[in-house]
């Protein structure tokens, strides 16, 4: 036996004990170098068994964190995306409700408002014709009627303020279709990393990224706390910009 | 002069369509044609006889300055009164309506007041020309 043989110098000796001791009948001897044997053998195993655990590891927090990214993009975003859409759709038929309810109290408040109107105007006629028994009609009558008028031209206001109001649905609307649309471009970034974590070429992807958004083509709404430095304050500030404008022309 | 004037409203959202129709007919304008976006106005433009244009911005389709190149690039066309009735607020948006030919800008959320006055100069400036 060569002396470079790790076999023969790791367990040489107790190899030769253990058959020294079988080969001289000795069986505590035999028992003492048999386990001494198994215990340098286990030794030899360990930090093989830590590598392989460690592998073993790994490869599960690998495959957990490739199957968060899996779900993320196969339906949490793309379900973010139908719960924002679905807030449109709400506010969109809250918006039309609300307005088919001011349709048909259009008609109500004209009726009662041309309904005091004819009476009014049969009371004076007749309080001209009758003056004597004027006094029997009872002056709150008189007051009701006017005040209904008067009440139906205020209402008949609110009730326009009441459509004008309806264009949050717009301006909200706006600002959800871009998260949405944010949320697209999300889906897009996280299916293409899952594709990065299965070996896609990482350059081909990042090429094929979406476009951001262009104020060409919109940017929606101003939201409180994130203006365009660029943005104007109102529409006197638009006013005032076109004036410049034709002044300048 | 005011029942016979016909207006084409251009928003990708039903309600502020609505909205502006409810506006119009409340000053009197009862022709009113509604589109979604500059790709289904443009068609409804060349096609009929409008004296004015309110259009959005922002939608899906054609944008609303794209709508308004169009009409400018289109002889017939060319001078329609268009009104630009947007949320967009970058003063380089608002000059570049300008220089595209928009005849009013009004932001959103507007008022009815807003609304009329901006309608009144718009049509006054027209029945001068």
């Amino acid at each position: 036996m060569s002396p470079s043989n790790p076999d023969q110098e790791r367990y040489g000796a107790q190899v030769a004990a253990l058959q020294a001791a079988l080969d001289s009948g000795d069986g505590g001897a035999f028992r003492h170098a048999f386990e001494g044997l198994c215990e340098q053998m286990d030794a030899g195993l360990l930090p093989e068994l830590r590598r392989l655990t460690a592998t073993a590891q790994s490869a599960l927090a690998r495959f957990s964190a490739d199957a968060r990214l899996d779900k993320l993009a196969g339906h949490e975003v793309p379900d973010a995306r139908k719960r924002l859409t679905h807030v449109v759709k709400l506010t969109d038929e809250a918006a039309h409700k609300t307005m088919d309810l001011v349709d048909r109290c259009g008609p109500l408040v004209d009726e009662a408002a041309r309904g005091s109107a004819l009476l009014l105007e049969s009371w004076d006629s007749f309080r001209d014709r009758h003056a004597a028994v004027a006094h029997l009609w009872p002056e709150r009558a008189a007051t009701f009627l006017e005040r209904t008028r008067a009440d139906s031209e205020a209402l008949r206001g609110h009730l326009s303020e009441l459509v004008m109001a309806q264009g949050f649905q717009d301006i909200t609307g706006q600002i959800i279709r871009s998260v949405i649309l944010l949320v697209d471009e999300l889906e897009q970034v996280l299916g293409k990393l899952v594709r990065i974590a299965e070996g896609d070429e990482v350059t081909s992807i990042v090429r094929s990224l979406p476009v951001p958004a262009s104020w060409e083509r919109g940017l929606g709404p101003q939201v409180a706390g994130l203006e365009s430095p660029d943005a104007v304050s109102g529409q006197d500030d638009i006013d005032a910009l076109l004036s410049a404008m034709a002044a300048g022309k | 002069m005011s029942n016979n004037v016909k207006f084409l409203v251009v928003d990708d959202f039903s309600t502020m369509r609505r909205i502006v129709k409810n506006l119009l007919q409340e000053l009197g304008y009862n022709d009113i044609t509604e589109a979604d976006d500059g790709n289904t106005a443009l068609p409804l433009l060349q096609a009929g006889s409008f004296d004015v244009l309110i259009t959005d911005w922002n939608m899906p389709g054609m944008p609303g300055i794209d709508l308004l190149k169009a009409v400018r690039a289109d002889a017939k066309l060319a001078k329609l009164p268009v009104l630009m009735l947007t949320a967009e607020a970058k003063r380089e948006q608002i000059v570049e309506a300008v220089q595209a030919g928009a005849s009013g800008y009004v932001i959103k959320p507007f008022t009815a007041v807003t609304l009329k006055e901006k309608l009144d100069k718009m049509l006054a400036a027209r029945a001068a020309a």
